[in-house]
């Protein structure tokens, strides 16, 4: 048996140093107490069970959801389209419009979040779950350009010409080749950029008006963190349920590439 | 093989902005014939054969399917199937479903699966059904390809280097099974290869391509014998190329000063036909005969010396080194007796029949491709 | 290769939703931003009058001074750290781990929990009656608590290099899978030690890696507006304050305005000035 190596011992270090702060929220919404802070007092599934009774934290939650659905398909259908063009065809301004795509990455949040505000407002678009949206689609669309892109990457042109020759048209090719092999990036592009939406915050705070999404709602709690317990008792629940999906994704995708039946 | 035109092609050109990548390729492909497409990377095959299948639209001219002009038809209205290079199995798809993707919604189902054994039985993949795309080998892959196009029925079956994935081996027994497959459904095989040896023994006819021309069209035997030029002469096996000045031509026959070998009387080769007085002429290796003493029966003869030996195991190579000549002369000899019978530096004697000698008329200097 | 013009226009069409989209929202704004910066608001009076005091008064206030080198600063201290402690994990994952699924996943699943939430985890564990401070106490290493480890730049830093570690990671990563085994050898069978292969041939072909990376994580921290405003205290405080202070309580959307213009220019600034030294720095190695 080999000593295991510095490298080995600083990877699980560093696994603790990601895993730490993540652990206490589920801890902490079994605490008793209603100040979030040790030490801890007692054991409670109280905030769990009262979960169903905080409207606004419901509310804000659907708001959340709702704009995420939309963010993910907006951005992967408009992605989906755009990491097409840029794999499949060459024309001039090519990169000039795969930087600009990209753009949104790099933009500090706060300056895309003041300078968006602004426009809506020039615009005469009140503040609400719309521009929320709008402004989401803008901050997911490079996530769903570039995880599109790489499944185009894989995807054999000829694939589609060997289709059209077999005696298919335009459509049916997109439906029975295209869409197929570049299924699993649509989905990953989906799952993305509905976290990217879901988790926002900065963007979200300026321009949701008096319609909270989560984030805001949660950043509104832990300055004034009365009902913050029930806030990690939420947070504990979907971090369960990511996980748990994230797995299954990957579960479905290494079934899929090596399925024998 | 009847003589009825399957394919015909006429005056077609192919013209990326001032790119000439095919141009002025009249054919006619014969029912139920196997023809190659012959012809170094870059030369305009694939272009002619993806213009056939309808991938892409000829600039100029006109392609003819049994008789039916294929303008504005798109690859997927075309009498014709295609084996991809890469084969293009869908990876998404089972070995069954990728050979019944072209008839899925256009034939009853029961059909589709009896054509669907029927045709991976003839490809030798019987039983193979349920396997999936990523689990095949390359030739099994290749197996597939061919079974799902040919599942179409098509009249024309065209190929892109089919072989080329594939091993030597492997390329060896594919060559004889595609041809005996061709040869036992009568269906017309157009495929596209820069292998000449590949193009000699599956092919009737072989079309050799340089620079987006169609230069020589013919059977692999009279290609290797008549070339219509030094290009295709040096493309299809090896040839030893010798200036020549025509002295007098009668009837059929030229009178020249070849170099080295001084004044004969050969044929003249129709095939060639950019004439001028200064010619060249080739002769292939396996016509000469080399020896340590001057042979007495050799109308035409030459003193060398051996610069390099190469032994192919079939044969040897040796190449001689001639006064006068710039390039050494190439000769190879059937290697009947496992002896070397010469080494480098050795002082020999090379003997020539007439008859071997190739005029292939006046030596074409650049290419004219660019154009504007 | 010439194409036909047809496929150009395909190109086009299908890349136009994506490209007008990101175009009009980083256009317009910016166009309405620069336009606002040239005017003055009192209250809530707007006077349209074109002028530069905006520029002047921010650019003469040693508070904007200050807040823009610390932003830049710190932004560059997390990323450095982020990159740093990132990039023996990637090293790891790639090279020596055999399940490297599993490890990959491990990676990101913190970081589908809420961010607020993670920030807000970093101040539980640094806080004066917080888990480091009980560890320590607990383990007898120190009499009181430790009161430097909340409300600083410190803590600001930690909490960052947590939040951006899968964004270092993944680049670093993909870089290191992309290199050809065949290389490593051939650097071996030339000679080269351990190390001298790592920091001949290895780190060269990751810098490309550590630079997506380094902008990835750069930038958008320099803007960052919630991890100083939680874990900072008033010694943390970043630019993207000053500009939400502007946009909101001050009330002074042509100062903020004028803010986000001059912060967004620094960065492009200092980006620009990294890529070239760092693709210098790459090339420089033998």
């Amino acid at each position: 048996m080999k000593r295991p190596s510095l490298l080995v011992i600083y990877a699980f270090a560093y696994l603790i140093f990601l895993y730490l702060p993540v652990m206490f929220l589920p801890l902490f919404s079994f605490n008793s107490g209603t100040i979030v802070a040790f030490p801890i007092k007692g054991w409670t599934l109280d905030w769990y069970r009262k979960l169903g009774e905080q409207d606004t934290l419901i509310q804000a939650l659907w708001n959340s959801l709702g704009v995420g659905a939309v963010t993910a398909l907006l951005a992967t259908a408009m992605g989906l389209f755009a990491a097409r063009a840029f794999v499949r065809y060459r024309f001039r301004g090519q990169a000039a419009a795969e930087g600009l795509v990209m753009l949104p990455l790099v933009i500090p949040g706060i300056i895309v979040a003041s300078s968006m505000l602004v426009l809506f407002l020039f615009l005469g678009l009140q503040p609400s779950l719309v521009t929320v949206t709008l402004g989401h689609t803008f901050l997911a669309l490079p996530f769903a350009v570039s995880i599109l892109k790489s499944a185009f990457d894989d995807f054999d042109a000829s694939l589609e010409e060997a289709s059209y020759d077999l005696g298919c048209g335009v459509f049916e090719t997109f439906r029975r080749v295209t869409l197929p092999v570049v299924a699993p990036g649509i989905v990953a592009s989906i799952l993305v950029t509905f976290t990217v939406s879901f988790d926002e915050f900065v963007l979200a705070f300026f321009l949701s008006g008096n319609q909270p999404t989560l984030p805001v709602y949660i950043w509104s709690q832990i300055r004034f963190p009365a009902k913050l317990p029930n806030v990690l008792a939420l947070g504990s629940i979907l971090l369960f349920a990511s996980a748990m999906l994230l797995v299954l994704a990957k579960y479905f995708q290494r079934r899929s590439t090596t399925r024998d039946v | 093989m009847t003589e009825k035109n399957i394919i015909e092609l006429k005056g077609v050109e192919k013209r990326y902005g001032s790119f000439l990548a095919a141009s002025g390729i009249d054919l006619d492909l014969r029912q139920g014939e196997f023809f190659s497409l012959l012809g170094p990377s870059g030369c305009g095959k694939t272009t002619v054969l993806r213009m056939i299948a309808g991938f892409q639209e000829p600039t100029q001219g006109a392609i003819l399917i049994d008789g039916q002009d294929m303008a504005g038809v798109p690859a997927n209205n075309r009498p014709t199937n295609m084996v991809f290079q890469s084969y293009a199995i869908f990876p998404h798809l089972n070995v069954a479903n990728n050979v019944a993707y072209g008839l899925r919604g256009r034939v009853p189902k029961a059909e589709i699966d009896a054509r669907v054994t029927e045709a991976l039985e003839m490809v030798e993949l019987g039983g193979l059904h349920q396997r999936g795309a990523n689990e095949l080998s390359g030739g099994q892959r290749q197996r597939v390809a061919l079974a799902r196009a040919l599942i179409m029925r098509p009249k024309v079956l065209l190929l892109d280097e089919p072989l080329s994935a594939l091993d030597k081996k492997l390329r060896e027994q594919m060559q004889f099974e595609m041809r005996n497959l061709q040869q036992s459904l009568g269906i017309t095989f157009v495929m596209v290869t820069h292998d000449q040896y590949e193009a000699m023994t599956m092919s009737d006819r072989i079309g050799v391509m340089f620079d987006g021309r169609l230069e020589q069209v013919d059977t692999p035997a009279t290609l290797y014998a008549r070339p219509c030029n030094r290009a295709v002469a040096s493309f299809i096996g090896e040839m030893n190329i010798l200036p020549a000045t025509v002295l007098e031509e009668t009837g059929g026959m030229l009178s020249i000063e070849a170099a080295g070998f001084g004044r004969m009387r050969i044929e003249r080769n129709v095939n060639a036909t950019d004439r001028a007085r200064d010619i060249i002429v080739g002769i292939r290796p396996e016509q000469l005969e080399i020896k340590a003493d001057k042979p007495a029966d050799y109308p035409a003869t030459l003193k060398g010396k051996i610069s390099n030996v190469a032994f192919y195991g079939e044969n040897i190579h040796y190449h001689v080194a001639v006064e006068n000549i710039d390039k050494p002369i190439a000769v190879s000899v059937p290697n009947y007796f496992h002896t070397v019978d010469f080494n480098r530096g050795d002082a020999v004697w090379l003997g020539l029949q007439v008859a071997s000698v190739i005029d292939l008329g006046k030596e074409r200097k650049s290419s004219q491709r660019e154009k504007t | 290769m010439f194409k036909p013009r047809s496929e150009a226009a395909r190109g086009y069409a299908l890349s136009s939703p994506a490209t007008a989209y990101v175009g009009f929202l980083v256009a317009a704004p910016l166009v309405i931003l620069i336009t606002y910066s040239f005017w003055t608001q009192t209250y809530v009076t707007l006077d349209k009058t074109p002028t530069l005091g905006n520029y002047r008064a921010a650019l003469s206030d040693p508070l904007v001074h200050h807040l823009m080198l610390r932003s830049i600063w710190i932004a560059g201290a997390v990323t450095l750290a982020t990159v740093v402690l990132a990039y023996p994990i990637a090293y790891f994952i790639a090279m020596k781990a055999r399940r490297k699924t599993i490890w990959l996943l491990l990676i990101t699943i913190p970081f589908w929990s809420s961010y607020l939430l993670r920030v807000f985890a970093w101040k539980l564990i640094l806080g004066f009656n917080g888990v480091m401070n009980s560890a320590l106490l607990g383990l007898g290493l120190i009499d009181e608590p430790l009161d430097f480890l909340l409300y600083n730049e410190f803590a600001v830093v930690l909490t960052l290099a947590h939040a951006w570690a899968p964004f270092a990671i993944l680049p670093i990563y993909v870089s290191l899978q992309k290199i050809d085994p065949s290389l490593l050898e051939a650097a071996t069978d030339l000679g080269n030690s351990p190390l001298q292969r790592f920091l001949r041939v290895t780190l060269p072909l990751t810098v490309p890696g550590i630079i997506a990376a380094s902008l990835i994580i750069f930038v958008p921290t320099v803007g960052d507006y919630v991890t100083p405003a939680l874990v900072g205290g008033s010694d943390g405080k970043m630019i993207a304050n000053l500009i939400q202070v502007q946009f909101g309580a001050a009330n002074n959307w042509p100062l903020g305005a004028t803010l986000s213009l001059l912060a967004m220019m620094s960065v492009g600034f200092v980006a620009i000035v990294f890529v070239i030294a760092g693709r210098g720095l790459g090339g420089r190695i033998r």
